[in-house]
């Protein structure tokens, strides 16, 4: 060989390399090289899976910063390091000294009453204070000024601060009145927060505040009264280790105190657990835009890897393998990956500032305040590369196998094939992967696994679809019009739009149409099926002695009226055969009866409407060891059997009592219900009032307004609950989360536009080709819409019938097995979903070729 | 080069290959033998649809024929999977196509790196720039191949297909895409690089005036070879039409 075949050595390389250090491993220096394309055909890509992170990332950020919040504040929600609360009864002195040895404590009492003003009256919160309430954090009241203060007793009249609620309900201002009981109150201000309403739980009614000396002024306070004391203790020493002894020493010197201890580590464990559930179903949702999002970006890499056929059988015509080639996409993926998912991740790392003032209006909470939760993120940057791998793995294992001959045959560039096992094993892995951190991580993983079951399922069953959809345009007789003979071609031609519109709409669609369903059904029910069911009043604390005057002036007001009454009592379940009751393991639809206070009640014949199912009833003048009836399906997730002896603190005393028998209660009809049902001698001689049910036969507002007059007037001590009232409120808060729940539906419907975009833009020259071609023939402007008009109108209609089909039998399975409650259908929800699947894929199909219309195939013509 | 221990560069015998699916199915090779010995300058010649781009391709291992032998370097292609055939053609074999086939988001040096960094080459760039400079192209190197001439991409495929000096370079209509004084310019590289290395040259093309210039002609027509003569034949045929 002559001295040019070995080339030079004095030449400077030129440019260097341009920033891809040979360092690198190969197939990382290609992949950079290749991304210096651009992002061009990656925007639907990136937008898809920043779109799904971020919601994963926010919905999580924004539960954990209610949750951090909670327990950060937990001394400020809890009112205390501790509190004690108890039933009925307050603390007794041995009780009370042995909490005021361990530092402040400072007692509230809180009870349901009827607020009156003149004609006007309204069932109210009331909580009576002392001072040094609260022991941390601070009450805001309008304009400022010292609660205690306020509530003391002027010249014989005790003070009052209330929500701006009860205000507006009553008519009233500062310096008017308001009676509760025996006493009138003077309105002394507007209560804008309070520190521990959260640890209270759900009200029926506004919060008015008065001191302990204004509330035994009421008279409202008897033996058996519904009244929930409550002794916050701010300890000498906070540490940890003293609070926890100070909890155990409780348990242990006081076994039959009955009292509920709560922790500042456990300030508010329902409601902790209620957003931890309402996160895992918004997670969900945001789980089903990110796999929405996954169709687009299996579009883009596949449209991607399409165009890059050329180069990837250039790199195997001068030497690279198959191996080479799939890492040089991997990672060209894997980076445009990264950089959605860092997009994604910062706008969820915002959503908890940006939500901050609109949570902090429903959670007082100052915690919540934003800051970056790093667990949250990362699991959503988890998820975000488990699903980029999960869609792109299909296109990127077959980019593997792109023949060097693509160079030179045009034919293969349309070969469609399986990837290798390699790469079907690894998909598989991710996918389950997927669904593993989904699942895994769930509070509920049961119905995580069943919503990513459904969601796979819909997901198959749509492919289905868009399958038969192209097989009928297929085999359907050619249709005389040229337009619908283009647009039916449209629609099943290799390469249609059609499964990526079915698919990304679909989704989406049908969740809509699920929660919609859902959310009509369930204000139905409230709405209109348990108002006809339902009793028209619920009537608390009527003295027992009193109880026959109640009924006769139940009689005289509302003679049609039935009235139905039962002894009531609070009680807490302490121990099942003796394992104490936060150490039982319960299944999570019968957790709840071992959490804090239950009503109970005894009567000698089995309610009406139940039915025994394990057992028998006790005889009418039974007096033998107390026996207990108990809801059968909570029995069971107990696992309580007939015979078993159950432990229970009711005023303040641990009874014994051993199952008799299970029956089953029907909760959805409203009336009363208890799990626990005693034999009547368990409480013959214990201080109780009476629940009242009546229930009118028309739906009488004058009538109703007569009842509510007569009871606050004459029987002041008793809390009047008018159902009307509480189920619009229960219907409002469904409201809200339906509301909160269709923010994030909406999410996954916006993927699914993006998708759908996405798809449009890669048939765009398809089209293109077409219409020049069609025009150049002779083709009208119009014809060519039409015939798109066509095709998309097809392809929405068909889309929006499977959303209808698969959201109603979702949500009639759903409030059918779940929820117990009827399903009807309702054609709104089925407009709504006709409308939008049309306008999307119309908008979006004609969107993009209506410029092409308009303009001469001439120019087109040289292009293609 | 490897040490093949024979005069062939490449053997082909009774090669035969069919493109497409029933009734577009169309028989291309037919029953091919042949062989081009270490050194020769071969031009393939015929009309369109006679088969010698894809003869080419077959012989470069970018195609599997249906049945027959394709022996390269003295190794069967038939026995190498598909991932052995790419390292296999990134060590002994060099192509440059009509169409350059340069990949769009590399720099002209780059693009030449990429058998070299494909084997593992530490010096690959540094080889790459010499093998542009061989080809006039030292000081474009840091260019995209949308910002060279036509003539100048063609180089850069040249240089990429030389520059781990294969045992034979394949140029299918190398100077199809580009006019004439540009394709002169090529094809006098082409030629002045063979002459200088010694590699086996395999060029295909439509002109029988080019063909002339090489050692050796082969002519094909319906997938079949109907001549094979030396250059100076061709140069007769040319002279007398």
């Amino acid at each position: 060989m002559s001295a040019m075949a070995e080339p030079s050595r004095s030449i400077t390389p030129v440019g260097a390399v341009r920033g891809t250090s040979s360092r690198l491993p190969l197939p990382l220096r290609f992949a950079l090289r290749e991304l210096r394309g651009g992002l061009k055909g990656f925007y639907v890509f990136i937008a898809c899976i920043a779109l799904g992170v971020a919601a994963i990332a926010g919905v999580g950020s924004v539960s954990r910063a209610l949750i951090d919040g909670i327990n950060q504040e937990g001394q400020t929600i809890l009112g205390g390091d501790a509190a004690f609360i108890l039933i009925h009864r307050e603390l007794d002195p041995d009780e009370y000294a042995f909490l005021d040895g361990h530092g402040e404590v400072v007692t509230t009492a809180s009870l349901r009453a009827m607020a009156t003003v003149g004609d006007q009256r309204t069932l109210s919160e009331v909580k009576a204070v002392e001072d040094g309430y609260p022991l941390f954090g601070a009450v805001e009241i309008a304009g400022g000024g010292d609660l205690y203060d306020l509530i003391s007793e002027r010249d014989g009249v005790y003070g009052l601060v209330a929500e701006r609620t009860l205000f507006d309900r009553l008519g009233v201002e500062i310096g008017d009145s308001i009676r509760f009981g025996n006493h009138d109150f003077e309105v002394r201000g507007i209560l804008d927060s309070e520190p521990d309403r959260l640890a209270g739980g759900m009200g029926f009614g506004p919060r008015a505040m008065v001191s302990r000396e204004g509330l035994d002024a009421t008279g409202l306070i008897q033996p058996g009264s519904l009244v929930r004391w409550r002794y916050g203790v701010a300890m000498d020493d906070p540490s940890d280790a003293a609070l926890r002894d100070l909890i155990a020493d409780a348990k242990d010197q006081f076994p039959d105190a009955g009292w509920e201890i709560r922790s500042r580590a456990n300030a508010a464990p329902g409601l902790t657990s209620q957003i931890e559930r309402f996160t895992q179903f918004l997670s969900l949702v945001g789980f089903t835009a990110l796999v929405v999002g996954g169709i687009g970006v299996a579009n883009a890499v596949r449209a991607h890897l399409d165009r890059r056929r050329g180069v990837i059988a250039t790199l195997k015509a001068v030497g690279a393998d198959g191996g080479t080639v799939f890492w040089t996409y991997f990672l060209q993926i894997l980076i445009l990956a990264l950089i959605a998912i860092v997009i994604g991740l910062a706008i969820g790392a915002a959503v908890p500032f940006l939500t901050q003032s609109a949570i902090q209006a429903i959670f007082p909470i100052e915690a919540a305040a934003g800051t970056a939760y790093p667990r949250e993120l990362i699991l959503a940057l988890v998820y975000g590369v488990l699903l980029a791998a999960v869609f792109a793995l299909w296109p990127l294992g077959r980019a593997r196998d792109v023949p060097v001959n693509a160079l030179f045959r045009d034919h293969v560039s349309a070969r469609a094939g399986r990837p290798r096992l390699v790469y079907l094993v690894a998909l598989a892995g991710a996918a389950l992967a997927l669904a593993g951190v989904v699942i895994g991580l769930a509070y509920d993983p049961l119905v995580s696994a069943i919503f990513v079951a459904s969601a796979i399922a819909v997901f198959i069953i749509l492919r289905a679809v868009a399958w038969l959809i192209m097989v009928i345009a297929r085999r359907v007789p050619r249709p005389r019009g040229a337009a619908l003979r283009l647009a039916v071609g449209n629609i099943h031609r290799p390469g249609a739009i059609t499964p990526t519109v079915v698919l990304s709409l679909g989704l989406g669609l049908t969740l809509f149409v699920t929660i919609g369903l859902l959310d009509g059904n369930l204000s139905r029910e409230l709405q209109r099926n348990i108002p006809d069911q339902a009793p028209s009043f619920f009537f608390l604390d009527i003295p027992r002695e009193r109880s026959g005057e109640f009924s006769d002036l139940m009689t005289e007001i509302a003679p049609d009226g039935q009235v139905e009454k039962v002894p009531m009592l609070r009680g807490r379940i302490v121990a099942v055969e003796g394992v104490r009751a936060d150490q039982i393991e319960a299944t999570p639809d019968a957790a709840w009866v071992l959490r804090g206070d239950r009503g109970v009640t005894y009567q000698d014949t089995p309610p009406e409407g139940s039915t025994l199912v394990t057992g028998e009833w006790w005889p009418a003048d039974y007096a033998g060891p107390p026996l207990v009836s108990f809801d059968d399906e909570l029995a069971t997730g107990l696992g309580l059997e007939i015979g078993e002896t159950l432990t229970v603190n009711v005023l303040g005393r641990n009874l014994e009592v051993t199952v008799a028998n299970t029956r089953t209660v029907a909760w959805e009809n409203l009336s009363i219900n208890f799990v626990m049902i005693f034999s009547p001698n368990t409480f013959a001689s214990a201080p109780h009032m009476m629940l009242a049910t009546v229930s009118l036969p028309d739906d009488s507002d004058a009538v109703e307004r007569g009842i509510m007059r007569a009871v606050s007037t004459d029987f002041p001590e008793v809390a009047t609950v008018r159902v009307k009232e509480a189920l619009d409120a229960v219907n409002g808060i469904i409201s809200q989360l339906a509301m909160a729940i269709r923010a994030a539906s909406s999410v996954t419907l916006i993927a699914g536009i993006l998708v759908l975009a996405g798809a449009l833009a890669a048939s765009h020259r398809h089209r293109v080709y077409d219409a020049v071609i069609l025009k150049t023939l002779g083709a009208t402007r119009g014809r060519l819409l039409w015939s798109y008009t066509i095709e998309f109108g097809i392809l929405g209609l068909a889309t929006a019938a499977f959303a209808l089909l698969a959201g109603s039998v979702a949500a009639y399975l759903v409030l059918t097995y779940a929820m117990a409650a009827s399903f009807v259908f309702l054609p709104g929800i089925a407009v709504f979903a006709v409308v939008s699947a049309l306008t999307l894929t119309l908008a979006l199909g004609l969107a993009g070729t209506w410029r092409i219309l308009g303009e001469k195939p001439a120019r087109h013509l040289r292009d293609l | 080069m490897p040490d093949t221990g024979s005069d062939d560069a490449v053997r082909i015998e009774n090669v035969h290959l069919s493109l497409g699916s029933g009734a577009a199915r169309v028989h291309i090779l037919r029953g091919l033998t042949a062989s081009i010995r270490v050194g020769q300058t071969v031009g393939i010649v015929g009309p369109s649809g006679s088969g010698k781009s894809t003869l080419l391709t077959v012989m470069a291992g970018l195609e599997r024929p249906d049945s027959g032998m394709v022996s390269v370097a003295e190794t069967d292609l038939g026995t190498l999977d598909e991932d052995g055939l790419a390292r296999f053609r990134g060590q002994h074999i060099g192509v440059v196509f009509q169409s350059f086939h340069l990949i769009p988001n590399m720099t002209a040096l780059e693009n030449v790196a990429v058998p070299l960094e494909l084997t593992g080459r530490r010096d690959a760039f540094d080889r790459a720039a010499a093998e542009l400079d061989a080809v006039g192209l030292g000081a474009r190197g840091g260019h995209y191949p949308a910002e060279l001439s036509g003539g100048e991409q063609q180089r850069v495929a040249l240089a990429r297909a030389l520059v781990g000096q294969p045992a034979i370079l394949f140029a299918d209509e190398p100077t199809g895409n580009l006019d004439g004084d540009t394709g002169d310019a090529i094809i006098r590289l082409i030629f002045d690089l063979h002459d200088m290395r010694g590699t086996t040259l395999v060029l295909v093309t439509h002109d029988l005036g080019l063909a002339a210039r090489c050692g050796r002609v082969i002519s094909m027509r319906d997938g079949q070879i109907v001549s094979n003569g030396t250059g100076a034949d061709i140069q007769a045929q040319v002279a007398a039409e």
